[in-house]
């Protein structure tokens, strides 16, 4: 079969520089606290309370402290009607801006699974009677929808560039932080901010939980006792430009993005052929269009949601392809931010990059005999590395790999 | 690099067929609504697609517990390709990419999925329904039935969503592994969505929409699928696609839909068609239109098709490429006869413009060219 390789055999394909980041997740707001964090091997999941999960089987998440969101509400023009995602991409992109003041996107492309989908939950129970808030339905409708966050980020700080918003399930974080290095590396945009979003809500917890696809157990990416998915949220921005551009500015440059790689699997709408080909050809192509061999991989940032078909999946394309790689999937620590996950991961890679090290797999005891794997095991290691592959998968067969380099290597 | 249009197919509240809707709109039929009721007491006018319409649509297995909007997606992808002569074997269908617009996606089992929460608790939510809930769940299955195994992206957005999926593709189509596009934009109508839009204080409670009427008294919502085939040698060119910026407030809308006029109405424009749909978008695209193409006939075609959010732009495109083909423009309410552009004397149009403003703060556009 013909590989797909999306705008990467030009001749005089353009660089793309990351030069900045912005993040908000279970880890921490910002990269400082991601990287304390991720160095610590922090579990950061805890029982949800935001509302009842009783009867179900799963009981926790990873989430975002609410009293530290709502300072960022006051950046708004219009903060009372902010979605907490909203408020977690305000943040993001306020940290990004601050690393790269005056960025003027000429696009934005960001992931997300089901945006503001609290506001719709609220307006369903106020219709049957069961009012759970006090926001107006006009407002809790149009707030609802899923590209408001990024609009109302872009808002607050006086950028227009129109949105492409992304919703390839668990793919669309990297997905859209792939398809932004596609628009730069053409040669068609300088300048495209990247990320993904997405905030725990009751109808997506209880539908991983209706497929029995989330655990009532600890996440265990890889690990043989593995029982599923622990949900988590976030939002994660990166600031992409044309390398030579922002060379020219005199910009600080914190990574490069080399290569991107999609596939669609249409083995079925929720689960991954078990043989890997999605996963496989996605890492194939990222590679193809990075053109490095697998080799050149130091660290690979794995979806690994611990369910039994990801893992399986997954971890058969990862020993084809390559040959001891080190692999960890830093779901256990966070969970699994769903659209926003890729570009949190791709910011996970950026930092392990910049700090030689790498983020550990936690709540790993014994590896799956079925996986030949170099699982990071529970703690973070020193290492050099210089070049990071980050995978996300989803429902709807989507595959999507995205390859880091240090601006260093 | 130099895209057009190869092929077209919808399903549209008008029936399906690119000729046959095309030719009821161009003798000036609207679509019929039908109203729909909804568990609080309240009922509402909805364009839906007939039944029937889709029935000709492969039984592929991933479609047997689809909702409506996949079938419709299907039903208007197949209708693009066979118009575009296009048969996706292994390796064609490695060299085309899916793009899938989509506003509120697959909403009746959403809604269905989160009412059992509602009323009866976690443990009733049903595995069947969630998986049908997620915004790619029809780009999915339109990916299995044409055996798409290549990039294919979902998109969501308000009615501007179209337009920002073929400007997706037509960035997608610089590279040289993929031949062609595939863009679909898809809706279904359910109660909810009625509900929420006529809260929303956009919606009319009897047909017809009548665009550009002061003051405007509210559109219909409409439900459905359209789609595009984008290829390097397509017949009707993609001459420019603005992706447009975001308005705070509907009051300023204004401002953003005249600069995606002043982007697009250079040259001589022979027609704009226009996404006025009976609420404050009409005075933005009267206003940008008279500054900006004041020579150029408008027409609006959601008097006719109604309101379908995911779908409308691509609808429009399409009316637009079919104007350029046909050289036929339907009746509208600025131009009651229609105009066959072939016997007016006035000369062949060659270039058309398609406005979009959404009901949630997106605006683009973009301009045809047949020669």
């Amino acid at each position: 079969m013909p590989k797909m390789s999306l705008g990467n055999r030009q001749p005089n394909a353009a660089r793309v520089a990351v030069v900045a980041t912005g993040i908000v997740s279970p880890l921490g707001f910002g990269s400082d606290e991601t990287l304390d964090s991720l160095r610590a091997g922090r579990d950061c999941i805890s029982r949800v309370t935001r509302f009842s999960v009783d009867h179900c089987r799963c009981h926790t998440a990873g989430q975002v402290s609410d009293d530290r969101l709502a300072n960022a509400a006051a950046r708004s023009l219009r903060p009372e009607r902010l979605h907490r995602v909203a408020q977690m991409m305000l943040i993001a992109l306020t940290e990004a801006l601050g690393q790269a003041p005056g960025f003027q996107p000429e696009l934005s492309v960001v992931g997300t699974t089901s945006g503001g989908m609290t506001f719709g939950e609220e307006y369903y129970r106020g219709l049957r009677g069961n009012r759970t808030s006090e926001r107006s339905a006009p407002s809790l409708i149009a707030n609802y929808a899923p590209q408001k966050p990024i609009m109302d980020a872009q808002e607050a700080f006086g950028i227009t560039a129109p949105c492409q918003v992304i919703a390839n399930a668990c793919a669309s974080g990297t997905n859209a932080i792939g398809h932004a290095f596609h628009c730069v590396r053409s040669g068609r945009y300088e300048r495209v901010l990247a990320g993904g979003y997405d905030a725990l809500s009751e109808l997506v917890f209880v539908g991983f939980d209706s497929l029995q696809a989330s655990t009532p157990e600890r996440c265990r990416p890889f690990d043989r006792e593995r029982s599923g998915l622990v949900l988590g949220e976030g939002a994660a921005i990166l600031l992409l430009e044309n390398f030579n551009s922002a060379q020219a500015r005199g910009a600080e440059i914190v990574a490069e993005i080399i290569g991107y790689g999609m596939a669609t699997d249409n083995h079925h709408l929720t689960q991954p052929d078990p043989s890997g080909s999605g996963p496989r050809r996605a890492m194939e192509d990222a590679l193809q269009s990075a053109r490095i061999s697998a080799k050149e991989v130091d660290y690979i940032n794995a979806h690994g949601t611990a369910t039994p078909f990801n893992d399986a999946a997954e971890g058969k394309a990862i020993a084809e392809l390559f040959d001891g790689v080190a692999v960890s999937s830093t779901k256990g620590m966070m969970g699994h931010a769903l659209g926003a996950a890729g570009a949190i991961e791709a910011i996970f890679g950026v930092l392990a990059l910049q700090n030689q090290f790498l983020p550990p797999n936690i709540n790993f005891q014994n590896g799956d005999a079925g996986l030949n794997l170099n699982i990071i095991p529970n703690d973070a290691q020193a290492a050099s590395v210089r070049t990071v592959l980050s995978n996300s998968f989803g429902f709807g067969g989507t595959n999507a790999s995205v390859i880091i380099r240090s601006i260093d290597a | 690099m130099s895209l057009g249009i190869a092929g077209m197919g919808w399903v549209t509240p008008l029936g399906s067929g690119l000729t046959n809707v095309w030719n009821r709109l161009r003798n000036g039929e609207t679509a019929v609504a039908e109203l729909i009721s909804s568990p609080l007491g309240r009922s509402c006018p909805v364009f839906t697609v007939p039944a029937g319409t889709i029935a000709p649509a492969p039984m592929h297995p991933r479609l047997r517990r689809s909702s409506a909007i996949s079938r419709f997606a299907v039903a208007a992808g197949l209708a693009a390709l066979d118009d575009a002569k296009l048969k996706l074997d292994t390796e064609t269908a490695a060299r085309t990419a899916l793009v899938f617009a989509v506003s509120n996606g697959g909403v009746i089992y959403t809604r269905k999925f989160y009412h059992d929460i509602v009323e009866s608790g976690a443990q009733a939510a049903s595995p069947l329904l969630f998986p049908e809930t997620v915004f790619n769940a029809p780009a999915s299955h339109l990916a299995a039935v044409l055996g798409i195994t290549g990039p294919s992206y979902t998109l969501v957005g308000d009615g501007a969503v179209g337009i920002l999926a073929l400007k997706m593709a037509e960035d997608l189509m610089l590279s040289n592994t993929l031949d062609q596009c595939l863009v679909v934009g898809a809706e279904e109508a359910d109660w909810l969505l009625c509900d929420a839009y006529r809260q929303w204080r956009l919606l009319r409670s009897a047909p017809p929409v009548e665009p550009f009427q002061r003051p405007p008294r509210g559109t219909i919502l409409s439900e459905g699928a359209g789609a595009v085939v984008l290829s390097r040698n397509g017949s009707v060119q993609l001459e420019r696609i603005v992706a447009g910026t975001n308005f705070r407030k509907q009051m300023e809308a204004g401002a953003s839909v005249d600069k995606i006029f002043s982007e697009l109405c250079e040259g001589d424009i022979g027609l704009v068609v226009v996404s006025a749909n009976g609420t404050f978008i009409d005075a933005a695209e009267q206003a940008a239109g008279a500054r900006n193409c004041p020579n150029a006939p408008f027409l609006a075609v959601k008097g006719a098709l109604g309101e379908s959010v995911g779908a409308s732009s691509l609808w429009q495109t399409i009316c637009g490429a079919q104007s350029l083909r046909t050289q036929v423009v339907p009746p509208s309410l600025l131009s009651p006869k229609g105009r066959d552009i072939s016997t007016s004397g006035s000369g062949k149009i060659r270039r058309a413009v398609v406005s979009v403003c959404g009901l949630n703060q997106q605006v683009a556009g973009l301009r045809l060219r047949q020669d």
